[in-house]
């Protein structure tokens, strides 16, 4: 580990060092350095987005560069070459998780003084929410997320069953399907369960439907203890009883996505971009996948779905905001987001996009999921954001397992929590 | 020493020095670099820079997921070890009894050796799935919770891990046997030794040398193995694949604690010296190295 910490510094040392040099390109032309993770998709629209862009504005070049592939490794290329310094790179994809904590850090340009009024109105406010931190703006919504709950229109019809509102709904679904259809090899409700951040998601959303929350308003821990811990009992509770398997523990999205895709279970937790993968023409259930709201508990007023997505944001130490600006606006552009839809996959912020009749007619899902998206909710928009999560892994982990009890796990997780942030909270 | 030899003596010197100096840069100032870091109390997200001298350290001694660490990193590194060392000396002794499969042999072995270690996680991780994976399906379809079972999920990522690193000893031990002289065995035939014999007198002592460097090598990288139980299991479930170098990366890359995840590290640092330093001196006393 020392070598990594090693790295670091070596890093920011060429980093210093380099950012003397200066970029070298033709008299009179700028170039822009985007950042962002590879497209993936049926065609990846990046290239044709920029060639558009670049002859929109003269002067003007970008050059577009790969992130590492994960986003834990992508964080950590941001923080070490930002606390670097490095001039490297203009434009920036970021998890909208990470806005807060880039921004605390003084790591982004703030958007604020250069946005024209109500030029955000057009996103999500969900999105929009999750780049503001401290009253200011610092990125500007890119492209969507929203967990949801899919189920198997086949079964479901079969037995006379509408998609469950309430959790106890679902139990009793998939029990009466199951004993019904007489198949050992199908599951109940797949989720994702293992050490990650996917699962600190999955119980955030188990949290909501019965009315806790992680971070309060008033920034306290845990605020309704209680609920939180019966809400993680709950998720315990489905492995313990077989509604969900044993292996949800072990279950990232890949994981659940292929098992539900490959025909084994009647529910699954995942975000939108499953059903392209559902529908595709050899998928096994093709024609036969449907989606939903997340479920509540009767004591919570919904089910809220997580909702996730990319920011684009400036690096503060770029030399050419204004033309980093323009690239922001254009990408995050109605134009741009349409050309994303078709050929990424990848869902829009912008929600006038989902009720366009071009795409809806090839895609004839968007309006539902622009109202799954709508009553989707951020998760906790904090510049400590990461710190919670990891430091909740274990806890929440052990719980899923039934090493720990719930009430004990968010104890000793909040006292954990006080040591790292402890005048911070 | 007449002046010719001091003559030479120091234009050796002079011609390793910048080499030397390189090294020193490189690995000296980083060291103490991260040294002086893990007494600072630094989070630059939230603006901390304050000393906090032997804070990280003491916090650490009391805390149970760093001691937790400290015991997986230790089960993984004496397990995988010596399943290694185990496995790659018998596949070596295979591969020199039956040299009609040698180059099927040895290409499987070098293609695990040479994949990534992100890489065979991911492919373990669909091997080890309790429904699809082929493990259980061989296992006659008990589906076991392998990475979902805080007490499987530790064997699961030893056994990746020794899949993907037991070619190296293999291949270490098998180019030693390479290199006994026929004559070894024809005189150990001729003095009446029977298969085992041979084995035990001739073969196993004359492979000594190099089976303790491959345990060496091994043994640092298991210390400081990450990869494959990051990939794996993200230290989960319920931590009990978390080794040290996964709990330093979390303090370090995630919650940007620099300080504390640079204590963890230099923990590591430590760890990783004293066992080199134990095993050059084993080599030394074995005379493997002068």
């Amino acid at each position: 580990m020392a070598s990594r910490a090693v790295l670091l510094l070596l890093l920011a040392a060429g980093l210093a060092l380099g950012g003397c040099v200066g970029e070298s390109s033709a008299p009179g032309v700028t170039t822009l350095v985007f950042k962002h993770s590879r497209i993936l998709g049926p065609s990846d629209p990046i290239p044709t987005l920029l060639r558009q862009f670049e002859a929109e504005h003269p002067g003007l070049r970008v050059k577009s560069e790969s992130l590492p592939w994960t986003s834990d490794d992508q964080h950590q290329f941001y923080a070490i070459n930002l606390e670097g310094g490095s001039p490297g790179f203009d434009v920036m994809m970021l998890d909208v998780i990470w806005v807060p904590e880039f921004a605390r850090a003084g790591w982004l340009l703030d958007l604020t003084p250069r946005l024209a009024p109500g030029e955000t109105d057009p996103h999500f406010p969900s999105a929009v929410a999750a780049a503001t931190y401290d009253g200011r703006v610092w990125a500007l919504p890119w492209n969507m997320n929203v967990g949801m709950l899919y189920f198997r229109t086949d079964l479901l019809g079969r037995y006379g069953f509408e998609p469950p509102k309430t959790w106890d709904e679902l139990v009793r679904q998939v029990r009466h399907i199951r004993a019904a259809e007489g198949d050992p090899k199908l599951e109940g409700y797949l989720w994702q369960g293992k050490q990650y951040e996917g699962m600190v998601v999955n119980v955030l959303e188990a949290f909501w439907a019965n009315g806790a929350r992680l971070l309060g308003e008033d920034g306290h821990l845990f605020p309704q203890p209680e609920e939180a811990a019966e809400a993680l009992a709950f998720l315990r509770s489905l492995i313990e009883t077989r509604i969900s398997p044993a292996w949800m523990t072990a279950a990232d999205e890949e994981l659940s996505r292929r098992a539900f895709g490959e025909g084994h279970a009647i529910f699954l937790r995942n975000w939108p971009y499953a059903l392209n993968l559902f529908e595709a023409p050899d998928s096994p259930v093709r024609g036969k996948v449907g989606i939903a709201a997340l479920p509540r508990h009767p004591e919570g007023d919904a089910g809220y779905g997580s909702t996730g997505g990319s920011h684009l944001g400036i690096s503060r130490h770029t030399a050419h905001p204004e033309a980093a600006l323009a690239l922001v606006r254009f990408l995050t552009s109605e134009r741009a987001q349409r050309a994303m839809v078709s050929g990424a996959a990848l869902y829009p912020s912008r929600q006038a996009v989902y009720h366009d009749p071009e795409l809806t007619r090839d895609h004839p899902r968007l309006p539902q999921i622009h109202g799954l998206m709508l009553a989707g909710r951020p998760r906790p928009v904090t510049p400590y954001y990461l710190v919670l999560s990891t430091t909740l892994q274990p806890e929440f982990s052990a719980v899923l397992v039934g090493l720990k009890p719930a009430q004990r796990a968010i104890r000793e997780g909040r006292q954990r929590l006080e040591h790292f942030l402890g005048a911070l909270l | 020493m007449t002046a010719g030899q001091r003559a030479r003596r120091r234009r050796g010197l002079l011609l390793v020095a910048p080499a030397l100096a390189v090294l020193l840069l490189l690995t000296g100032y980083p060291s103490l670099y991260v040294l002086w870091l893990s007494l600072q109390h630094r989070v630059p997200v939230f603006g901390i820079a304050e000393f906090a001298g032997l804070g990280h350290y003491a916090f650490l001694a009391q805390d149970p997921r760093f001691w937790s660490a400290v015991r997986t990193t230790g089960l993984f590194t004496v397990a995988s070890v010596l399943l290694e060392l185990g496995l790659g000396l018998l596949v070596a002794l295979a591969l020199q009894a039956r040299p009609r499969g040698r180059r099927l042999g040895l290409s499987l072995l070098l293609l695990a050796w040479a994949m990534p270690a992100v890489v065979t996680a991911k492919l373990f991780e669909w091997l080890y799935h309790p429904s699809a994976g082929l493990v259980n399906v061989v296992l006659g379809g008990w589906a076991l919770n392998w990475l979902g079972d805080p007490r499987l999920a530790l064997p699961a990522v030893i056994l990746s891990d020794v899949w993907r690193t037991m070619p190296f000893v293999a291949i270490l031990a098998y180019a030693r046997l390479l290199s006994i002289p026929a004559e070894v065995y024809e005189a150990a035939q001729m003095d009446g030794a029977g298969r085992l014999g041979t084995l035990r007198h001739v073969t196993l002592p004359l492979l000594r040398q190099i089976v303790m460097i491959a345990v060496l090598f091994r043994t640092l990288d298991a210390v400081r193995a990450f990869d494959i139980m990051y990939v794996l299991t993200g230290g989960g479930p319920a931590n009990a694949t978390e080794t040290l170098t996964v709990y330093a990366y979390r303090s370090l890359f995630q919650m940007l604690q620099l300080g504390f995840g640079s204590a963890i590290g230099m923990i590591v640092f430590a760890l990783v010296m004293t066992v080199a330093w134990a095993y050059l001196r084993l080599l030394r006393r074995e005379g493997v190295v002068t």
